[in-house]
């Protein structure tokens, strides 16, 4: 059969890559085909999620952030300072999870979506016009953000205006000056020539871009053993493979953009600095135990311990 | 010559609905109510947008529902629109061979190309319907206003229901009348705008 | 089913049914054939909405809202009256100024569409005035208007830049050279046609004369200032600085120059919403038409058949003209970038071409794509605002769609078009 497989990047961005690897695997070792649609070629990422809802699409990548508005839950992965940075840590982490792997799951069943794997795409970093220190550099900087309750929430407790403004018209925006910062990981700072129109990239070390990928749980279901144990190989060596990919990714990235505008200045905030920040992450805890729906506490009880879990091992 | 947009302006008020009886007074109140919808959902639109900006630069305080809330303006408007552009022959097509045909043969394709275009925007209206409930079961809530999707996109199935019956009507308009109607209310070649109809 | 599809699509179309219906037709066929049913049509709602949403969409309502005040009162009039103090006098002055216009506020605003109507919207009736020919008038406003996306800010490059990792920046400046050559090329053509047809001219004005236009546009002088010290100021983005347009010529038509009513601005909005409405269901049938090209991967079967690994860089740069022009004559220029960019970048990798020179050229296939016929948008932008009918808007454009197509060749043979700010900018 012919299977498609929706993302939200391009082809080699982070989750072009995972998905590549996907069909790869599942093309060497089964008779079926995948077709790749990337960013924006099916609609929107409400759109394709809705198709693989409704089996149009099998598979289908998306970030927690966006599911948010299907599963509150999924937003846990915006709280600040909850996922660790070292890269082998959250390897392990989103491998062995307990809330990822046997939590999640039924909550995106009851989307008719079945929870194949989260992975990370790396570390979020700031980009800004001034550079920054601490909170107080962030006061009246308008500040682009996704709209998502927590995120709005995270960069308000910042001390940041946080800005709403549609993906498309943010380099625009940067380079006019509408808004004077944006966050995401160095990867996708780099492929978005977003470094263009920006002068100061900071790592607060405040979150780790985390995503998911499903299919369609009617979909699943139907397939013989066979083929399942195909897809969850397939998903296994994918995940493998993203994590080796990305392993120096970052610092790659953030190479490539030195390179390309040398006057950048790329600075990494040290403990002490980062603990203005720091402080502020409880005030965003307890706004997603509101909104985070039923399991909102239980999930994040058990990704602490996942998380300890993994910090130990 | 004076500027285009000032003598095109529809008058609602000598709109007659092309249906008889009660039928006719409840299409003119339905017409009465998508004109209002256009306007007011124009008027908010740059209100909202201009509220963003004055929260932006005053109050430091973006408005984080205002561009949910024109989106939910921009499908009010084009739903309630092209019901209203149905029902005053508004619709944009490429006529230049249709003008060209002998009046026989332009009533039966008037006929056919309102019968079809009322075909599709039923199916439209019906499929819109599973789309809106298929929305309302699975939950899903806009971001910002926190409000289900769905109550922003049920213009959608109205919509297309409203021209459908607008289309529909002026096929039947055109089998039981003389002259070639392009809307129930609109005569081909009626000339309310001082220049061509489109 | 490709051939189907477009076949009765234009079938439809010549047949005079409604716009929408060839679009929808094409869709209908590509969903039922895909998945063997109707089973899915659900989605092509989703896309028909979800084609309408996009915020940036939002500018196009705000400024044919802001034009339409502008033009029942006095504003726009007197913004005129001093352009045509200047160049009145100049044989085919007043085709050119609006060509300039077209192109500065296209590149300020970055959308054709709003351009189409903003600056159209109040031109048109005194180039018609002046003694110029309706589908040439039609014609030059549509076409210049497409110079938005050459000239900084274009979402058309900043989607490019991103699917293919092209610097952003140099695609902007690279996109200056064809602009303004485009310009200049089309107030050429603006002044043969004023000779030919001897439009005639205005008398000289006197300095008096011009010193009168120039208060009595002070006021209205604050639109241009709002646009591009707005948007290039950082103060707003373009569809906020539409919506600040609208409160100004609010401010201007009803407070000022008391020549507007609250009655009048009822019927403004609500003319303004019926046009938005029959543009925007194109705009949303479009989006599902795409839908059905992307997901029946229609692009890369057609592109499959032609040996593009053999051609060399010409062969290259010709084959993607010819798909995004033909590409952007059916769907949406935003939609083709996604689809087309992806397939051809090994291609221009392999052959060693610059990135930058692609983009421009690309960048500039979609523009002319947006105004050519059958489903170019910016023609049914045009229909729509001025109420003309289709064959009209379109039976000027012939000429002018030559002068893009000749830019594009020039460009692929003379790359320094493009380039040379660029090299001159980035130091390569
Ligand atoms: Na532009
Ligand atoms: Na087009």
């Amino acid at each position: 059969d012919t299977w498609r497989y929706a993302f939200e990047e391009a082809m080699d961005e982070v989750q072009g890559k995972f998905a590549q690897k996907f069909k790869e695997e599942i093309e060497a070792n089964s008779d079926h085909e995948i077709q790749l649609f990337p960013f924006g070629t099916l609609g929107e990422s409400a759109d394709t999620m809705e198709q693989a809802q409704s089996g149009i699409l099998q598979f289908v990548d998306q970030s927690p952030g966006f599911t948010g508005a299907l599963i509150p839950e999924a937003q846990v992965f915006f709280v600040p300072y909850l996922l660790p940075q070292d890269e082998e840590q959250l390897a392990s982490f989103f491998k062995n999870s307990k809330a990822i792997n046997e939590l999640f799951p039924p909550l995106y069943a009851e989307q008719g979506l079945e929870l194949l794997t989260m992975f990370p795409e790396g570390e979020v970093m700031m980009t800004t016009a001034e550079a920054v220190t601490g909170p107080d550099d962030l006061d009246e900087v308008k500040f682009r953000v996704m709209t998502n309750p927590l995120l709005v929430e995270s960069y308000r407790a910042f001390g940041a205006t946080p800005t709403p403004l549609p993906w498309g018209e943010v380099y625009g925006a940067l380079q006019t000056g509408i808004i004077q910062g944006q966050e995401n990981p160095a990867f996708f700072i780099e492929s978005t020539k977003m470094y263009e129109v920006t002068d100061h990239i900071t790592r607060t070390g405040h979150n780790n871009f985390t995503t998911a990928v499903m299919a369609n749980k009617d979909f699943y279901d139907g397939l013989s053993e066979e083929d399942q144990t195909v897809i969850a190989d397939a998903i296994d060596a994918a995940f493998d493979y993203i994590i080796d990919y990305q392993k120096g990714l970052t610092e790659e990235s953030l190479e490539k953009i030195k390179e390309a505008k040398p006057s950048i200045t790329i600075t990494t905030l040290s403990d002490e600095e980062r603990q203005p920040f720091m402080d502020t992450a409880d005030s965003v805890e307890q706004e997603f135990l509101e909104i985070g729906g039923d399991q909102a506490q239980e999930i994040l009880d058990q990704l602490k311990a996942d998380l300890e879990a993994a910090a130990d091992s | 010559m004076p500027s285009p947009a000032i003598d095109d302006d529809i008058d609602d008020a000598g709109y007659v609905s092309g249906l008889p009886g009660v039928l006719g007074v409840v299409d003119a109140a339905v017409a009465r109510i998508e004109a209002v919808l256009l306007a007011v959902g124009v008027l908010l639109m740059a209100l909202n947008t201009i509220a963003n900006v004055v929260g932006r630069y005053l109050l430091s305080q973006s408005l984080f529902f205002s561009e949910e809330l024109n989106q939910a303006l921009i499908v009010l408007i084009t739903f309630a629109g092209i019901s209203y552009a149905a029902r005053h022959g508004r619709h944009i097509r490429m006529s230049a061979f249709f003008d060209a045909a002998p009046p026989r043969l332009r009533k039966a394709m008037m006929v056919v190309i309102a019968a079809v275009t009322a075909a599709a925007m039923f199916l439209l209206a019906w499929y819109a319907v599973q789309y809106v409930s298929a929305q309302a079961s699975r939950g899903r809530l806009l971001p910002a206003l926190q409000i289900p999707v769905w109550w922003i996109i049920v213009w959608a199935p109205l919509g297309f229901f409203l021209t459908g019956l607008q289309y529909a009507l002026t096929a039947i308009k055109n089998m039981i009348h003389k002259d070639i109607w392009l809307s129930t209310s609109t005569l081909e070649g009626y000339d309310d705008t001082g220049e061509e109809e489109v | 089913m490709t051939l189907a599809i477009f076949g009765t699509m234009i079938l439809l179309l010549l047949a005079g049914f409604p716009m929408m219906i060839p679009l929808i037709a094409g869709s209908l066929i590509g969903f039922v054939a895909l998945f063997g049913g109707m089973g899915q049509l659900d989605t092509m709602v989703q896309q028909i909405l979800g084609g309408i949403r996009p915020a940036s969409l939002i500018a196009v309502p705000m400024f044919i809202f802001a034009a339409d005040i502008m033009t029942r009162g006095q504003s726009a009039s007197r913004l005129i009256d001093l352009v045509m103090a200047f160049v009145g006098h100049l044989k085919g002055g007043l085709a050119v100024s609006t060509a300039a216009a077209c192109t500065l506020f296209g590149a300020v605003s970055g959308s054709t569409q709003a351009t189409v109507v903003a600056v159209g919207g109040p031109l048109r009736p005194r180039m018609l005035r002046a003694g110029y020919g309706d589908s040439f008038s039609l014609a030059l406003i549509v076409n210049a208007s497409d110079i938005a996306f050459l000239i900084p800010p274009s979402i058309g490059m900043i989607i490019y830049g991103v699917v293919s990792g092209t610097s952003i920046s140099e695609l902007f400046i690279a996109g200056i050279g064809p602009g303004v050559l485009i310009l200049v090329l089309f107030s050429i053509y603006s002044w043969l046609y004023a000779r030919r047809h001897d439009v005639p001219t205005e008398p000289r004005a006197s300095w008096p004369e011009r010193g009168r236009a120039m208060r009595r546009a002070l006021w209205p002088l604050g639109f241009p200032v709002i646009i591009v010290g707005g948007i290039y100021g950082g103060i707003f983005s373009p569809t906020e600085a539409a919506a600040a347009c609208v409160l100004y010529a609010l401010i201007l038509e009803m407070v000022v120059f008391r020549e507007m009513s609250v009655k009048q601005l009822y019927a403004t909005a609500k003319s303004t919403g019926l046009i938005t409405a029959v543009v925007f269901i194109l705009v949303g049938a479009g989006a599902a038409f795409s839908y059905v090209i992307s997901f029946a991967q229609i692009p890369q079967q057609v592109l499959g058949g032609i040996g593009i690994d053999e051609m060399g860089q010409y062969g290259v740069l010709f084959t993607i003209s010819i798909a995004f022009f033909v590409g952007c004559m059916f769907v949406d220029p935003i939609v083709v970038i996604l689809i087309l960019v992806p397939i051809f970048a090994p291609v221009v990798d392999s052959v060693g071409l610059d990135p930058v020179l692609v983009g421009t050229i690309i960048t500039l296939q979609v523009a002319i794509g947006s105004a050519t016929p059958p489903f170019g948008c910016d023609i049914f932008t045009a229909i729509a605002v001025f109420k003309r009918p289709y064959a009209e808007v379109v039976k000027g454009t012939p000429p002018f769609i030559l002068m893009l197509l000749s830019v594009a060749v020039l460009l692929i043979f003379f790359p320094q078009i493009a380039l040379f700010l660029r090299d001159l900018a980035f130091d390569k």
